[in-house]
């Protein structure tokens, strides 16, 4: 077992303020800030990181006492929810009802089948198969007050949590301060407000996986950017190419999808979605995103 | 193994737009981008100014009722510096209680302004109806941090109505220290006020005279050619004027207040209160005074009131608000006293409960209690010498008062705060132990008041 990080929030000086770095959700996190008054950069600083940890806690699977956990242990019993995780399981809905289903967030299971170590390691189809009898959003049942999960299947709040993250830190934030901001958590990020009039923010995007690249430099004036894909988490077996990126329906890796797609949008878990959406989209990511009018960049 | 966009193209843009407003609770935003050529993308001006507006609706039944309108400016600056400017205008019309005592006959009083009179039906308390009156307050308050830990401030206020002029300019020191979980602030404010009453300032304790310019009069032609104020009534306008002492008169308050302010965890902070207050001047209130009453508790004659010219307050609060998993619990306590011998205490509360993740509710107590000014009195007695001091203002002897309110509050879609508040107040004033001779044992000298506030406040 890896020890677990130690909950702190460190302070450094910038050009023109401060960046407050702490580590929450398996990433590297910071939030920069234009403030030369270094309390307040610190007292923001934590503001962020608690509200990060607190989704952490109550919504990572690993964590025997998140909430994720206690749905995936209620053994097919109602269980009570709060507003927050109503709201999450409704975008949740929203997503898998326009990826078709492709896009769900109980198909965590499938990776008891699929590890992604760059091997040819391809499962046999027998055991995706019986994997997919446990998965299936609609076999959920939930309203505002409880949700009732079939035993067996699990929740996987991986793919927007991270981002929701971004986005609620954010809001916090800025009840805080009015002050020109950047959180990042591990590369998905997002601005309140340009860093000087007219002035944007330069992110450099690293791209997990892609050691010899460097970090693509991008302006963002204000709103979020949103990464998936990684190119160490593959599969690779008779000249195909098995990306990370499972179809919920199939159970089987997207192919020919790009390696990474990084996405603009308002809110940090739109970009997500969108970037997770176009890769499901394997050889047509890029026109998908095209299409939808959407500012993105991907690398193939 | 496709999204199934081709044969029919939703927008999933816009709808994650939507699902994701509904999941943060803000409102559809555009994001901009640029490409390390074109940083020239449009930039989002910054919204300089926080604006909250408020409106308030006060009506005491068959008394005074006040509206009251009130608009409220914020801008942070770079440096953390804040600036705010606050406008307020409220307008009183309404009756207010004189001090003089119910009868059972009707009585007959003379406007505070000499010209005209007004007549108080039996067995009920007298109010004077003359009143109206029109507020304009301005407030502006600079705050920056001055150094590591320590934040300044300082403000002016002006306020005018027709007879009244109040200035006051205050400061404030606060110091955070604790990893800013405590902070220690020291606030000092000096008020002067002037008050220049309609009909001049009465002399203590003169009875109040007859009025001389009365509309049914006979004698109310003025003669224009003279170009005075000569009326065939001038011997009754000297009369009014002996009872006067000058046309106005001062008052300075001087405050200086201490506050310790406690964070306990992510859930709960606590405040600490301590406020010494210092009044000097005309502290009389021109328009009330005493029925003097004879044995049989009839009244013979109406005094003026007489205050002391100081009063130095004191008071001690104390504040807690717990944030429960959805719940904010906000409970206040406040004891005040001063030399004049009145004591108070407050309890005050609120509870904020969410009814969804855009709106909530907000029920409001509060309870107020009060012993009265050792100077009080409901009237003056014939058989006792007058005293130094004398006032039957209901508001300064013994009452207690109970408000009851509820507040609703919601996040409109264009993320905008709008809220409305309905209370109850009500004031009952108590007998602190005055014998109530013949007459005035069978009417009500303790007449409770009730009050309806209403409001609706907007921020923007």
């Amino acid at each position: 077992m890896k020890k677990k990080p130690v909950r702190q929030v460190e302070i450094t000086a910038t050009d023109d303020g401060h960046c407050l770095s702490f580590h929450a959700m398996a990433s590297p996190c910071e939030v920069l800030v234009v403030s030369k008054n270094n309390k307040l950069a610190l007292t923001l600083g934590k503001l962020v990181a608690d509200e990060v940890w607190r989704i952490e806690d109550k919504y990572s699977r690993y964590q025997a006492s998140s909430v994720c956990s206690a749905i995936n242990n209620s053994g097919g019993q109602a269980l009570a929810i709060d507003q927050e995780t109503y709201l999450l399981l409704n975008f949740a809905e929203t997503c898998y009802q326009l990826s078709n289903g492709v896009f769900d967030i109980t198909s965590g299971v499938l990776r008891q089948v699929w590890q992604f170590d760059g091997s040819d390691n391809i499962p046999h189809d027998t055991e995706v198969q019986k994997s997919l009898e446990n998965i299936g959003w609609h076999k959920i049942a939930f309203d505002e007050q409880q949700i009732i999960m079939p035993d067996n299947m699990a929740l996987d709040f991986g793919g927007i949590g991270k981002e929701y993250a971004v986005d609620r830190a954010m809001i916090i934030a800025n009840e805080f301060t009015q002050l020109p901001l950047l959180v990042n958590l591990g590369g998905d990020l997002a601005a309140n407000k340009p860093r000087k009039t007219n002035v944007p923010w330069q992110v450099g995007i690293e791209h997990p996986g892609f050691i010899e690249r460097k970090p693509m430099v991008v302006s963002l004036l204000k709103g979020a950017l949103a990464t998936s894909g990684d190119a160490k988490r593959f599969l690779f077996k008779d000249n195909v190419r098995y990306s990370h990126i499972l179809n919920a329906k199939t159970g089987w890796p997207v192919v020919q999808a790009p390696r990474s797609i990084t996405v603009v949008a308002p809110q940090c878990i739109q970009a997500g979605i969108l970037a997770t959406l176009a890769l499901m989209q394997g050889p047509q990511a890029e026109k998908f995103l095209t299409e939808q009018e959407i500012k993105f960049w991907a690398i193939r | 193994m496709q999204l199934n966009h081709k044969k029919a193209p939703i927008n999933i843009k816009a709808a994650l737009t939507i699902a994701t407003s509904a999941l943060l609770g803000t409102l559809p935003v555009i994001a901009n981008a640029a490409d390390d050529s074109t940083t020239a993308a449009k930039a989002q001006q910054e919204s300089s100014w926080d604006f909250e507006s408020a409106f308030l609706y006060y009506s005491e039944s068959d008394r005074v009722s006040a509206a009251e309108a009130v608009i409220n400016a914020q801008k942070t600056f770079e440096n953390e510096e804040v600036l705010n400017l606050k406008l307020t205008i409220d307008s009183l019309t309404g009756a207010s209680a004189t001090g003089a005592a119910a009868q059972p006959n009707v009585q007959t009083f003379t406007r505070p302004s000499g010209k005209g009179s007004y007549q108080t039906q039996a067995n009920e308390t007298p109010l004077d109806d003359t009143f109206k009156d029109t507020r304009v307050q301005l407030n502006a308050q600079w705050t920056q941090p001055l150094a590591e830990d320590y934040t300044g401030s300082a403000g002016v206020h002006i306020s005018k109505e027709y007879d009244y002029l109040s200035l006051g300019v205050n400061g404030n020191l606060a110091y955070d220290f604790n990893n800013k979980n405590s902070t220690f602030s020291v606030g000092l404010s000096y008020f002067q006020d002037r008050f220049e009453p309609e009909g001049g300032i009465p002399l203590a304790f003169a009875s109040m005279p007859l009025a001389y310019d009365n509309e049914y009069d006979e004698y109310d032609e003025y003669d224009d050619e003279d170009g005075e104020d000569q009326t065939v009534n001038s011997a009754g306008k000297a009369a009014f004027n002996a009872t006067r002492r000058t046309d106005s008169d001062d008052k300075t308050t001087a405050d200086i207040m201490l506050s310790f302010t406690q964070v306990i965890n992510r859930r709960m902070i606590t405040q600490f209160n301590y406020s010494y207050s210092k009044v000097d001047g005309y502290l009389n209130d021109p328009f009330k005074m005493l029925s003097l009453v004879n044995s049989k508790g009839i009244a013979q004659d109406y005094l003026y009131e007489n205050r002391p010219d100081s009063r130095v307050k004191q008071s001690v609060f104390a504040q807690t608000k717990y944030h429960f998993e959805q719940n904010v619990i906000d409970i206040s306590y406040r004891y005040m006293w001063d030399d004049w011998a009145i004591d108070s205490h407050t309890i005050d509360s609120r509870l904020r409960i969410p009814l969804s993740r855009n709106s909530y509710i907000e029920p409001h107590f509060r309870l107020y209690q009060q012993s009265a000014a050792e100077f009080y009195q409901p009237f003056l007695a014939q058989s006792n010498s007058i005293p130094k001091f004398a006032s039957a203002d209901y508001r300064i002897g013994e009452m207690t008062a109970y408000t009851l309110g509820l507040k609703y509050g919601m996040k409109l879609s264009d993320g905008n705060d709008l809220s409305f508040r309905l209370e109850y107040y009500r004031q009952d004033p108590k007998n602190s132990g005055h014998q109530a001779p013949g007459a005035l044992a069978e009417v009500d000298l303790y007449e409770s008041v009730d009050a309806i506030i209403a409001q609706v406040s907007y921020s923007f």
